[in-house]
């Protein structure tokens, strides 16, 4: 390429260069004119991570009394997968960061909400409380546990059941189980052994590949110890690896594990809950929101499936609270606050639980409108002796320890090391000490 | 530097992206060693001097253990599985010639043109104990001893992953390889041939010789792969089960976001870019003496 070229050629190239960059510039322009984007339009948008069956449908109804309500305000969901919302947390996080708050995104009562508190990045909405009158129909448990500081922050859209226990009922009667015997971890194995012995060889079925799932059970059987002792993990007070009542509970969980699908770690929660309806398992602990996939699968309470508090939990139940909240500086705000005062109202608590499996963060809900579960759900919830915040699912406990809860359960659950895990958790807990900012008083 | 007029223009074209590269880049190594040092949990930066807490914290962490533990068996095992299997690609297109190379090297390289998302998934679906392809196949084939629980099973799961990386890279490793062969002048192969040396022959004394350069500069990327993985073990398996396939990128990542506790993920950012500089520099002043 070093011989040169004559000049008149070199120009027509410059000018040939010239007329392209021109064309380009020109079209993209006018393309750009065409096909911009409209001025920003009455829009609403929403993150949560409701993806699976019930679930969608249980926020498109939501949404519904939403659109009835404002019928000029367009809606975006932007549904991020991922059980328990464990992919949203991290995307949520560095979009709140960035300033790019959505108008509301979905979020757990509790610890989970400490961040973005502490940072500022959420108006207090105590007009909205005052005005919409929440404080004389949502109870008091769950109103601290969106109450930072003496301020809300947050409005529940529903409450969930932690500590339950799922059965095929079909099965329990085929081998002649009455769930009346498994009120307490003896006689929950005993049946798992009949069971066993009658030839289904993982009666428990559990997920895992969120490792949540793990956490989870483990965290109702660490209820089932009592709520003295549960008061003081979520207070950050355990701290001997030897407490005879986590040593208890590890080794009640050691015991429970021989009866899991070993495959758990490639399963997520509502694959677990297809084993008990399919009938390949009998039980799984599972939070309400399992009532959904019972439901979208025809299945009927009672009938085909029964659901009971987990062994030892009798008289409590385990609180798991979705909120929606007013970020700072949102590009819609007053679609915001809308969109709160139609999570808030009984209206739109009782278009969303009914199908969620979930019951109405108010008490004055209209029990017509819900399935059989629920209703028992809400006399629990009525009767409940103590109710306890979940830690799996972010209210609990501060996060730090949340994440690490998750990894210990998962690692125990290949190990079956007690006294590793007892450690484990141990060391977790005083890790995370200078977060432990909410003294929860449960009895 | 004299700062001759060419000189000046030069600068005057780069600083642009010196500027933001020392900004994006550098600069936020350096903020990311100073919050390593700090004990800021939540939203908001907090720069309380806690010394070298985060680093004790992390020593006396199993899963920060677990994760060392298997970077350096993604190194061992992964790094070398790759050059070989590269290695061999390679050679084989080379023997091909011109025939099918085109065919064969768009098969190999087509991995590592898709997403380690999409591949992950794909694995995870091949891997599942109970309805993957895996055991499928060796229960039809009456090797049902064989079946494993794959992903699920913390002994071998490091090793499904190993595996389904190796898998990924070699087609790229084959690549470089095979622009390496490409590159010995014809000359040398027909002089060998001409005194009578095997193919074998050529291959080890007067190909692979050759490669060296090539070798070591894949096996850098291989080795800073290695070392920042993150997701496609992040779909696969999520590091689980227990911390049987945890690395330090994941770690980083879940303690960062899922945690909030930015300091501690910063100290575990600050281990990693510590052991990829390890490996790096060595390199870069290799290549530059020579």
């Amino acid at each position: 390429m070093s011989e040169t070229k004559p000049k008149s050629e070199k120009r027509s190239w410059l000018i040939w260069v010239l007329v392209v960059i021109v064309v380009a510039v020109v079209t993209g322009v006018g393309v750009w004119y065409v096909t911009r984007p409209p001025p920003p339009a009455n829009v609403l948008e929403i993150y949560h991570w409701w993806t699976s069956g019930g679930e969608k449908a249980a926020i498109d109804a939501l949404v519904a009394v939403f659109e009835k309500e404002y019928p000029d305000v367009a809606v975006i969901q932007s549904p991020v997968a991922g059980g328990a919302g464990y992919v949203m947390k991290s995307v949520m996080k560095s979009l709140v960061m960035s300033g790019e708050a959505p108008d509301a995104f979905q979020l757990h009562a509790g610890y989970e909400m400490k961040p973005y508190v502490d940072a500022g990045y959420l108006e207090p909405i105590d007009d909205l409380w005052k005005s919409e009158g929440w404080e004389s129909v949502i109870p008091p448990v769950v109103r601290d546990m969106v109450n930072w500081g003496g301020h809300y922050y947050a409005v529940p859209v529903n409450i969930h059941r932690a500590n339950v226990l799922w059965y095929n009922k079909k099965i329990l009667d085929k081998y002649g189980i009455d769930p009346a015997t498994l009120n307490t971890w003896d006689g929950f194995f005993a049946a798992c052994d009949k069971l066993k012995a009658a030839g289904i060889n993982y009666p428990i079925a559990m997920g895992g590949q969120g490792k949540w799932e793990i956490a989870h059970a483990l965290e109702q059987i660490f209820a089932s110890e009592g709520i003295e002792f549960y008061q003081d993990l979520v207070n950050g007070k355990i701290d001997d690896p030897n407490n005879p009542k986590l040593v208890d509970a590890l080794n009640t969980f050691k015991k429970y594990l021989n009866y899991v699908n070993p495959d758990y770690a490639a399963l997520t929660w509502d694959q677990a809950v297809a084993k008990v309806i399919r009938g390949e398992a009998a039980f799984t602990i599972m939070g309400d929101w399992a009532n959904g996939e019972f439901f979208v699968a025809n299945m009927t309470f009672g009938v085909d499936y029964g659901a009971m508090p987990v062994p030892g939990t009798q008289g409590m139940y385990g609180l798991v609270i979705d909120t929606f909240e007013h970020p700072k500086g949102v590009k819609h705000p007053e679609n915001s606050i809308r969109w709160l005062k139609v999570v808030g109202s009984k209206e739109g608590q009782d278009a969303f639980n009914p199908i969620k499996g979930s019951i109405s963060a108010r008490t004055d809900a209209d029990m017509s409108k819900y399935g059989p579960y629920q209703r028992s759900a809400m006399q629990d919830f009525k009767n409940a002796k103590y109710m306890y915040p979940s830690i799996v699912h972010g209210s609990g406990a501060p996060e730090v320890f949340a994440a690490k809860f998750n990894d210990i359960a998962s690692e125990f659950a290949t190990t079956k090391d007690v006294s590793a895990a007892a450690k484990a958790i141990v060391d977790a807990i005083s890790a995370a000490k200078s977060e432990y900012t909410k003294v929860w008083k449960l009895y | 530097m004299r700062l001759s007029k060419d000189n000046v223009l030069t600068l005057f074209i780069l600083s642009s992206s010196i500027v933001l590269v020392g900004y994006f880049i550098y600069v936020f190594i350096g903020w990311n060693v100073l919050i390593s040092f700090s004990d800021w949990v939540g939203l908001t930066p907090r720069y309380n001097f806690v010394g070298f807490k985060q680093y004790i914290d992390l020593s006396n962490d199993p899963v920060f253990w677990s994760s060392l533990t298997n970077n350096l068996l993604l190194v061992l095992l992964f790094v070398p599985g790759s050059l070989i299997l590269g290695l061999f690609l390679a050679i084989l297109l080379d023997v091909v010639g011109t025939r099918g190379e085109g065919v064969f090297r768009t098969i190999f390289l087509l991995p590592f043109s898709l997403s380690f998302v999409i591949t992950a998934t794909l694995w995870s679906w091949m891997y599942d104990p109970s309805l993957g392809v895996l055991n499928t196949i060796l229960n039809s084939f009456g090797l049902s001893f064989l079946k494993s629980g794959w992903i699920t099973d913390p002994k071998v799961a490091l090793y499904c992953v190993i595996l389904a990386l190796i898998w990924q890279f070699s087609g790229y490793t084959a690549l470089i390889f095979s622009a390496g062969i490409k590159s010995i002048p014809e000359t040398q192969i027909m002089a060998a041939k001409v005194d009578g040396a095997s193919g074998f022959e050529i291959y080890t004394r007067i190909v692979l010789p050759q490669l060296k350069s090539w070798v070591l500069a894949s096996f850098v990327i291989l080795m800073v792969f290695a070392l920042k993985a993150f997701d496609f073990i992040y779909v696969l398996t999520n590091g689980g089960p227990g911390y049987s396939t945890y690395v330090l990128g994941l770690m980083m990542f879940i303690y960062t976001f899922f945690a909030t506790h930015f300091s501690y993920g910063a100290a575990i950012a600050t281990i990693l870019f510590v052991t990829v500089m390890l490996i790096v520099i060595p390199y870069v002043l290799r290549v530059r003496h020579r």
